[in-house]
């Protein structure tokens, strides 16, 4: 219950999302606001008069999504960052959200962040299209972002933190991730056979064929350096690892 | 003896308010502040305000003195402000006593406008002493005046509007925010400001309470415990939570000393969170030519403050000869603008508890 979690319920977000139709035709507010409190500078702000006249201060918005065409002008004047835009017809798989985003560093526009849902858990990665940080927003950037067309009302936060990338498995033998990689290299561990001592990345049994490559990549990205400059790991024999009674047996004439 | 017509006692939303419009009216005004530069606690609020555009909704806490000073700048003739002064005494033939840097100063207004604010409510448990054991306002202070964090990981205490909202600040700042609890079943403050945290993956806890501060030379863990819907406690459910910080946002009480070292008639009124002067619509207190305005008459937000103030220095004012060619115009608004600030569901409380003080 939103009073208790702070997460809007189901019911909640009924009475605020468009129709399917009105989705379809392109961007919307959705005014996220389910309490009565006074406060009303969504409705001032808005230009076309697509917020009905507050009778009371206390109102809820009541928005005209046939008036209002998701400029995204009244986000940045919510006090309670309550509202965001939808776009549905952004890309055939992709929708787009706008957010009200007031932390530093911004998201820089055409790299990937981490969606979050209403609760902060990390339910997609989205690509960064616009930032906004106008003098009129006075200091709440929008920021929008390309989120599957399915989590278009699910989505409703951001973070830079790169979860989808962090977890992403770069050994499968050995279930390590580029997450942990990253951290390592941040550490110190900057060559591909301390991180093979240190994760045991490329001890399993493909013997680091995956994995090595990737990591020399990751190495060079972090340390500013070429691939071609990096050493790679000690190859050992077997190239493959084998039952001890293949060697305990010998060789066939022997 | 430093002669004015009004003294304006706190230089926070109401205060200034209080003095523009008491000034706008004709009277002299001295506004008096303890701290180096007006504004109050807005100097820490980083967020925007809520109300309406006539209580600059929408802007920063921050920018409002800004605005409110352009606005004195008008009346400057009439207004002279006195900072870093701590008003000492108020004494029963209307002397105030005022400490500033180092000097000890008399004032003999004609007329008083209380706008002290209010002092944090602290908690009692044990090991509440602990060096990392912050009130919400410090945090605030630290971080928003002085860009000094407070710490590495913040478990807050209360989820009023204060709470909920130092922690979305201590988000922006980079602090880890642990989790917020609070010991009813709903959270206090706005709804908005509760979903703003949570989307950021900050749990909000209802039906919790610390019972204990660990640490050595410091905070290291706190343990808490499950409430019941009663607020009692469910025995065995105390769990432990590391943290290096404790910010307490348990509320705020009414500054009222001033007021009983006067003699005005004051009353405990649990909606407005502690004592309270009685007064009549026009914020003057039993005594009158004393008046109050802003959390000293009962915690409320920054926007009615602002109102309140405004009122108060109009009615004061007048109590001395000073009528504004405007006075029904404008006391009619701002009652307005404050009836409609708590005439939603939030302001319950609020009419409840001015219900039984207001006369």
């Amino acid at each position: 219950m939103l009073k208790s979690t702070g997460i809007p319920t189901q019911k909640d977000l009924e009475t605020v999302v468009p129709s399917k139709e009105r989705l379809a035709k392109g961007p919307v507010a959705i005014m996220e606001c389910f309490e009565k409190i006074p406060c009303n500078p969504c409705y001032t702000s808005c230009k076309r008069g697509a917020i009905k006249e507050f009778e009371d201060i206390n109102d809820r918005p009541q928005l005209n999504v046939d008036i209002c065409n998701g400029c995204g002008v009244c986000i940045s004047n919510c006090p309670g960052l309550a509202i965001f835009v939808v776009d549905e017809t952004y890309s055939e798989t992709e929708a787009l959200v706008k957010i009200p985003y007031e932390f530093s560093p911004l998201p820089e526009e055409g790299t990937y962040v981490t969606g979050l849902d209403r609760e902060g858990k990390p339910v997609c990665r989205a690509k960064v299209v616009k930032v906004q940080n106008s003098k009129a927003q006075d200091r709440t950037p929008v920021v929008a972002i390309a989120v599957p067309k399915e989590l278009s009302m699910v989505v409703r936060c951001l973070s830079l933190d790169d979860y989808y990338s962090d977890n992403t498995i770069v050994c499968r033998c050995e279930e390590v991730t580029l997450g942990e990689i990253r951290e390592y290299i941040r550490k110190g561990y900057q060559t591909i056979e301390e991180i093979k001592r240190i994760s045991r990345c490329g001890m399993g049994p493909c013997q680091g064929r995956t994995c090595s490559q990737l990591i020399l990549e990751e190495i060079a990205k972090a340390t500013g350096q070429d691939v071609a400059d990096l050493k790679v790991h000690t190859y050992r024999q077997p190239t493959l690892p084998i039952k001890l009674g293949l060697l305990v047996g010998g060789e066939d004439d022997e | 003896m430093i002669k004015t017509d009004i003294a304006v006692i706190g230089g926070g939303p109401a205060g200034i308010c209080a003095a523009i419009d008491a000034a706008a009216s004709g009277a002299r005004v001295l506004l008096i502040d303890r701290n180096s530069q007006l504004g109050g606690q807005l100097i820490k609020q980083t967020h925007m305000f809520f109300g309406s555009q006539k209580q600059h909704a929408s802007k920063r806490g921050i920018d409002i003195p800004g605005i409110l000073a352009e606005e004195m700048k008008k009346y400057q003739d009439k207004i002279e402000v006195m900072l870093d002064a701590t008003v000492l005494g108020l004494y029963e033939d209307w002397v105030l006593t005022v400490e500033q840097n180092g000097k000890y100063k008399k004032i003999a207004p004609r007329a008083i406008v209380v706008a002290t604010g209010a002092s944090e409510r602290f908690p009692a448990f044990p090991n509440n002493d602990l060096p990392g054991i912050y009130g919400a306002g410090a945090v605030q202070t630290l971080m928003n005046v002085y860009g000094v964090l407070p710490g590495e990981s913040v478990f807050m205490v209360g989820a009023g509007n204060i709470g909920l909202i130092v922690s979305y600040q201590l988000l922006q700042a980079g602090v880890k925010v642990k989790g917020v609890i609070c010991r009813s079943p709903k959270y206090g403050g706005y709804a908005v400001h509760a979903s703003k945290i949570r989307r950021m993956g900050v749990p909000i806890m209802p039906q919790h309470r610390v019972i204990y501060a660990h640490g050595k030379e410091k905070l290291e863990r706190i343990t808490l415990i499950k409430l019941d819907e009663n607020k009692k406690e469910i025995p065995g459910t105390e769990f432990d939570i590391e943290t290096d910080v404790l910010c307490i946002s348990t509320g705020l009480t009414p500054l009222g000393e001033l007021l009983w070292q006067i003699g005005c008639e004051m009353k405990f009124i649990r909606e407005l969170s502690g004592h309270v002067p009685i007064r009549n619509e026009e914020m003057e207190t039993s005594i009158p030519g004393i008046f109050v305005a802003g959390d000293v008459a009962g915690i409320e937000e920054a926007s009615s403050a602002m109102v309140e103030g405004r009122l108060a220095g109009l009615c004061c004012a007048k109590r001395l000869g000073f009528v504004n060619p405007d006075f029904d115009e404008l006391k009619q608004d701002y009652l307005k603008q404050l009836h409609d600030l708590r005439s939603g569901p939030e302001g319950d409380t609020i009419r409840k508890g001015l219900a039984k003080i207001v006369i």
